[in-house]
């Protein structure tokens, strides 16, 4: 069998998708803080572009085999400027969004998983 | 720790800090008519609260906790009250600094904040189980 890439890149995309879940947490928690600035997760297309292919490794000793730890940097929002005399820049709505897309993102990629899943047992099931 | 846990945490710390805030609110309006008790004494001052993002060492998530529940500095209004224990020799009687107008706008405040804390709870109670589901057999 072929080895497949997409489990890794499907979780790669969970992972994303639950990090940028924790900044909005973050942002809506804090939306009534004096001074605090909304963050957001860097886009997954950085994320996959900093993703470098690495060689498969057989051995503990060969080159380029440690485990890539996935990081996704955050950084602050600079679309939104501070509207309150506060000078918080969290606006609920567009927080709100942005979870919505989460969820419904999360909801695509578990089916594909899944569905990819049972393509897999297909060839394992009697 | 995992983000989604974090992101309910974050959530919580969020829930805790209105909730707090809901109970100082609570507090000014129950005492909006709390004068003094002996002749120009001074009556209940009004609360405020302030919050300030913490950063979670454990998850590195920015928790929200209350920074300090402070006292507002503004003058009393006096009313004109000659029988009142707590009148001055002109009959006037400082009332509390409470403006029922303010406390309910933040109270609505407040019930905004803490619902949009509780959807992401849920959002993120969501995002666990399609992840769980995603054992279950087909």
């Amino acid at each position: 069998m072929q080895p497949v890439n997409l489990f890794k890149l499907a979780s790669l995309q969970a992972e994303w998708l639950s990090v940028r879940q924790a900044a909005i947490a973050g942002n809506i928690a804090n939306a009534n803080t004096p001074g605090y600035r909304a963050v957001d997760v860097e886009p997954f297309e950085k994320v996959l572009a900093r993703t470098s292919v690495s060689l498969t490794a057989t051995n503990e000793g060969h080159f380029g085999s440690r485990a890539q730890e996935a990081s996704f940097k955050t950084k602050e929002d600079d679309r939104t400027t501070a509207i309150l005399p506060s000078d918080n820049t969290v606006v609920l709505e567009s927080e709100l969004m942005k979870s919505g897309e989460i969820a419904r993102s999360f909801e695509l990629n578990t089916a594909i998983v899944k569905a990819f899943h049972r393509m897999a047992l297909m060839s394992v099931k009697v | 720790m995992d983000a989604l846990t974090t992101a309910l945490k974050v959530a919580s710390s969020g829930l805790s800090a209105q909730s707090q805030r809901l109970r100082v609110v609570s507090e000014n309006l129950a005492n909006a008519q709390s004068t003094g008790d002996t002749p120009g004494a001074d009556p209940y001052r009004r609360k405020t609260i302030t919050f300030a993002a913490e950063l979670d060492k454990v998850s590195g998530g920015s928790t929200v906790s209350v920074l300090k529940v402070n006292r507002d500095p503004t003058d009393f209004p006096l009313e004109y009250l000659p029988g009142h224990e707590a009148a001055d020799a002109n009959g006037y009687v400082k009332m509390p600094n409470v403006n029922p107008l303010i406390e309910m706008a933040d109270v609505s405040e407040a019930n905004r904040s803490y619902q949009a804390n509780l959807q992401v709870i849920k959002q993120a109670r969501n995002l666990i189980s399609m992840t769980i589901d995603l054992m279950r057999n087909q």
